[in-house]
């Protein structure tokens, strides 16, 4: 037994890498750390939603009209949520799986958007670059230019100006509904 | 929820019997699934009920889950969830697999329950567990010890209650001591030898006490849960259902994957979502995978335990083999992520598939050449036959799951029992032998080793085609069913309860160790101490899993304290005993 043994261990030879000295090789889709794309990127919070770990957070500011997208790779589990749910391919895994560091902030990647503000009442409500993609999908859908004028004046209002302007357009005709 | 299934409900003539038996203790009946059904029963007639169910209709105690209902209907509830398999007397074609859930509702004034321990002792760990992390209080439990909270914790602070603390909550120590009070010993010459918390070989932290007389062990007992990580509560507060599924991986290194899939299975069950059949095909071969690179791992420690560490060695050199087969499948290597609700969130590619194949002749070969020098070996087979005798008596009542029952000749397999995945799509067998000792639950993980290659080949050659994630259903509130999986140790069952606002109500997960570990003590009589790590090994034992944690204390008398790695150095080289 011991000579089967022996045979078997010299015919391995040396089972060891040599890594860090080589680079090591990781097979297609592996999944390493998050690659963002903040031209892409239109600050909807779907991945920020989705993060099992909270790695990816978004904060707004509304006096200054600012969303700032931050993740933390100290936190990410790197489970690819984020890529799969994101609208526009602006996150996506890569290979990058070293990351250690002596210092915190390397480990932390902001971007800052700005906050469309409402064309009623001027505050803020929604990310600019948000409501100008789905502007641009009506227009992608094919929907009547007329139609595109319509729904655009009031996706640009927030939501609260949004209820009184239709309140205030129904409230004649439910006047005159109880009248009768 | 799968009643429009055309399948007869399995289990209703057991139900049938208890309501014949019972009358009128027996108050309601819900089907989860064809094979799941609760059944609400009287207070008082609780532990009878259990007991009937689990030795006259041959049941096996799965999981006791303990749920703060007084938001939904004013009470807590208990759910005893047994594996229903019919009495091994009665002729095959009287026998139903089935799981039934005995459920039983608890005034909140008053908290008390008739325990089913002194009946069925199975349930002790789970009693007590009941009693650390709700306040309900077990009449008639023998053992009251904290299992689960330490001893610093303040009295009355109940933490999976829903309107004690939040998932965060850190309370302030009240007591500097550690005041467990562990089983007293008597007898002439007993010293007690405490191994533990921190021992250097095991990794994880479990404190042990052997009672010795000279070198051979008389009694043991022991405490976990040192690395509770309140993963129920956590995915009770926060996390919506898909995000659970990432918590789920990792509540074990090793088997993570396997909670995952009876995660998703529990609420799939709960909503009678159809997940299609390509997702179980792909499920099934991650499970296997998972399994693959469990039983070499266990296999090299048991080398390395009665000190064969070359082959050691060589068992870890072939076991990364399935890791890369793992990273290959799924992007890393451990911690798959790859569930959500409804499905799976990767395919398998031609590639993939192609080199996985070839990788898995690799391992037959490489694994077989190694298995046949382990067994030629005879001091290898002489360290471990008949160490740590599990008798199937004490099988039968404290109901172990995985290799350490079947290994006492029980041929209860989970992926037989209650298919799940694509187990009842392709064939093979459970492996089971009657040594009852070390030896036999070592062959059992070889042998279960070749099955699963077997398995993942098949597996890979018939999946189907298709979709690989249903989409597009919603969540009913307060349902809640049973998931369950072979994990490589054993049996893992998830109970989950949906809640409202995306979240879940409350998830019990039990990992196939818990229920090992209370046997574990009748495993370690009448062996010498140098055995005893061996032993321990050979169940397997998942710390992280069965925490969601457990502690065993040592009172200290005339002790002598033995660092473990001492204790190991011991069982490998058999010489210089550390108690002399």
């Amino acid at each position: 037994m011991v000579l089967k043994l022996l045979r078997e261990v010299l015919k391995v030879g040396q089972a060891t890498v040599p890594y860090p000295f080589v680079p090591v090789e990781v097979p297609p889709g592996f999944r390493g750390k998050p690659e963002y794309n903040p031209e892409q990127c239109i600050a909807c919070a779907s991945c920020t939603i989705a993060c099992p770990p909270n790695a990816l957070t978004m904060e707004n500011d509304l006096e200054y009209g600012i969303r700032t997208w931050k993740i933390f790779y100290g936190r990410c589990i790197f489970c690819a949520r984020c890529e799969e749910v994101c609208p526009t391919g602006a996150i996506r895994l890569g290979y990058d799986f070293e990351l250690a560091s002596f210092s915190r902030d390397d480990l932390i990647v902001q971007a800052e958007f700005e906050l469309a503000a409402c064309t009623e009442c001027g505050a803020f409500f929604t990310s600019a670059k948000e409501l100008e993609h789905v502007l641009s999908l009506l227009e992608q859908a094919g929907l009547a230019s007329e139609d595109i004028r319509v729904r655009s004046a009031i996706l640009r209002k927030c939501p609260e100006c949004r209820r009184k302007i239709e309140l205030a357009r129904v409230k004649p005709h439910v006047h005159k509904a109880f009248r009768e | 929820m799968l009643l429009t299934d055309e399948r007869p409900k399995l289990g209703m003539r057991y139900v049938e019997a208890l309501r014949k038996q019972f009358g009128r203790s027996i108050q309601d009946e819900s089907w989860q699934a064809t094979d799941q059904v609760t059944i609400t029963v009287d207070l008082n007639s609780l532990p009878v009920v259990v007991e009937t169910l689990y030795y006259q209709y041959g049941g096996w105690l799965s999981v006791v889950a303990a749920n703060d209902e007084r938001s939904l209907n004013g009470e807590f509830a208990i759910y005893y969830v047994l594996s229903v398999e019919g009495n091994e007397n009665a002729p095959e074609a009287d026998k139903e697999n089935c799981y039934m859930v005995i459920r039983s509702t608890i005034p909140p004034h008053s908290l008390e329950f008739p325990s089913v321990t002194p009946r069925v002792p199975a349930a002790i760990w789970y009693e007590r567990e009941v009693r650390d992390m709700f306040g309900l209080k077990p009449i008639g439990l023998p053992d009251e010890r904290r299992l689960v909270l330490p001893d610093d914790w303040p009295e009355g602070l109940f933490p999976l209650r829903k309107d004690t603390m939040d998932y965060g909550f850190r309370p302030a120590p009240v007591t500097e001591d550690e005041n467990y009070e562990f089983i007293e010993v008597e007898g002439e010459g007993i010293v007690e030898i405490p191994l533990g918390p921190l021992h250097i070989t095991s990794d994880e932290p479990g404190h042990f006490r052997l009672y010795v007389d000279g070198e051979h062990i008389v009694d043991a007992d022991y405490r976990l849960f040192y690395v509770h990580r309140g993963m129920e509560k956590l995915a009770e507060s926060r996390m919506n259902y898909d995000q659970v599924t990432f918590l789920a991986d990792r509540i074990c290194g090793i088997c993570g994957y396997a909670h995952n899939v009876a995660y998703a299975n529990s609420i799939e069950r709960a909503l009678g979502i159809q997940v299609p059949p390509r997702a179980h095909y792909i499920r099934t071969i991650l499970l296997e995978v998972e399994r693959l690179h469990s039983h070499l791992l266990n296999l090299g420690l048991a080398c390395h335990f009665v000190g064969f560490d070359t082959g050691f060695m060589q068992l870890f050199r072939v076991r990364e083999k399935a890791m890369k087969m793992a990273e290959l499948l799924t992007g890393t290597r451990k911690t798959y992520g790859m569930n959500l609700i409804g499905g799976v969130r990767r395919d398998i590619l031609k590639e993939q598939r192609t080199q996985t194949l070839q990788w898995l002749g690799e391992l037959r070969k490489e694994v077989s050449d190694l298995v046949a020098i382990l067994l030629e070996t005879p001091y290898i087979v002489q360290r471990t036959q008949n160490i740590g005798r599990l008798e199937p008596k004490v099988t039968r009542d404290y109901s172990p799951v995985g290799p350490t029952m079947r290994g006492s000749g029980f041929n209860r397999d989970i992926r037989k029992i209650h298919p799940y995945c694509a187990y009842d799509r392709i064939p093979w067998n459970t492996i089971y032998k009657d040594g009852c000792d070390v030896l036999a639950r070592t062959l059992i993980r070889a042998e279960e080793f070749f099955e699963s290659l077997s398995i993942t080949e098949q597996c890979l050659d018939t999946m189907p085609e298709g979709p690989i994630l249903t989409e597009g259903f919603s969540y009913k509130p307060y349902s809640f069913a049973l998931g369950y999986v072979e994990a490589p140790r054993g049996e893992d069952i998830h109970w989950s309860m949906l809640g409202d606002n995306q979240k879940i109500y409350r998830w019990r997960c039990r990992a196939s160790s818990y229920n090992n570990w209370p046997s574990l003590r009748y495993m370690l009589r009448n062996n010498t101490i140098s055995d005893a790590p061996l032993i321990v090994a050979s169940i397997d034992p998942c710390y992280s899993c069965t925490e969601r944690v457990t502690v065993v204390d040592v009172r200290k008398k005339d002790i002598k304290i033995i660092p473990y790695k001492e204790l190991e150095r011991y069982c490998i080289e058999k010489k210089d005993s550390p108690i002399k």
